[in-house]
């Protein structure tokens, strides 16, 4: 949750902060859960949630020059490129499809799990990440030449 | 702590509400005049049809205040679509087999009781659907209270077509119409307004 949170603020105290209002509010809306459900989408759903509150909260800061989103490297693309450049890379996405991404490749969602996260279709979801993955490799490959 | 039930348990007690709403109208006012032309399929049948389809948008409501089961932007669609498209048909087929007009000089009565009785049926359902999605935790509070609204506007319509006597479009959408609407946003507006999101 740490490193969704990370990959979403772009700065680790700010995620820790985030990542401890949202086991407040897990500890809060527990009654919520369905234990015939899993509880990833559940947990990550209410992190999301909390983040979004807190974009409406404050006001958008800009990202300084240069620094780096603390997310982890798909392993797809880990050997592509060294971790400075595959971040990089990866803070060039969209943010939407980087999302989609991450939750699939590094957090192991379901494209469905992931549709249900995000309000979006399956199919979407799919997109999505596909799409991401296609930016990615074309952006590295940028990189190298 | 006891975890939730599933949305389609949590919408039980909605059954007995949408049986007395289908019939209470009938009851107090009697059905309306064009009932033996319109038959059984346009009558109880189209308003048991509205009513299933309110109790659907219910229970998404209650599914849509639930973290991690949100709805997806399809099938928001799909359901608006269909509950549009629900109430145009059974007002459109209604109107073809028999166009019953409302008098000019009982325009504005008609319209009121018709507005402020589907809105007055509508406001106890609305109210328990809000607080079961209120006692959730609903991450999109506007889009779940606007599915609620919905639901309430059109079970309670169900129920007053059937004591309505004029089936012409203008006070059918004028007044009718106008009521779910106003329900759907009504539900919208408090949920978003007073339910907390965090």
């Amino acid at each position: 949750m740490l490193g969704y949170l990370s990959s979403l603020v772009r700065n680790r105290s700010h995620a820790q902060d985030l990542l401890q209002d949202s086991f407040l509010q897990i500890h809060r809306s527990r009654h919520t859960y369905r234990p015939d459900l899993p509880v990833k989408p559940w947990v990550f759903a209410i992190a999301r949630h909390m983040w979004l509150m807190d974009l409406r909260t404050r006001s958008r800061r800009p990202q300084a020059e240069g620094e780096l989103l603390e997310i982890p490297v798909p392993a797809d693309v880990a050997s592509l490129a060294d971790r400075d450049t595959l971040r990089r890379a990866l803070r060039d996405l969209l943010p939407d499809r980087r999302e989609a991404l991450l939750l699939h490749h590094i957090w192991g969602f379901s494209f469905a799990e992931i549709g249900q996260l995000l309000g979006i279709r399956e199919d979407a979801a799919k997109l999505r990440s596909s799409r991401a993955m296609g930016d990615l490799r074309r952006s590295l490959q940028g990189m190298r030449e | 702590m006891t975890p939730l039930p599933a949305p389609t348990t949590r919408t039980l007690p909605f059954l007995p509400i949408a049986a007395a709403q289908l019939v209470a109208a009938v009851l107090v006012f009697g059905i309306r005049l064009d009932a033996p032309q319109l038959g059984f399929g346009l009558t109880w049948g189209a308003s048991t049809l509205q009513l299933l389809l309110s109790l659907l948008l219910i229970v998404l409501a209650l599914r849509e205040a639930i973290p991690g089961t949100t709805l997806s932007r399809h099938a928001l669609v799909v359901t608006f679509g269909a509950s549009i498209a629900a109430v145009v048909g059974i007002t459109w087929w209604t109107w073809t087999l028999s166009p019953t007009t409302v008098e000019p000089r009982a325009e504005l009565v008609v319209w009121r009781i018709c507005l402020g009785g589907t809105i007055l049926l509508a406001l106890p359902v609305l109210a328990l659907a809000g607080w079961l999605v209120a006692s959730a935790f609903p991450l999109r509070p506007r889009l779940a209270g606007a599915l609620c609204g919905l639901g309430a506007g059109l079970m309670a319509d169900a129920g007053w077509r059937l004591f309505c006597h004029y089936s012409d479009p203008a006070h059918v959408f004028g007044a009718h119409t106008l009521a779910i609407l106003i329900t759907t946003i009504t539900g919208s507006l408090l949920c978003g307004r007073w339910l907390p999101r965090t």
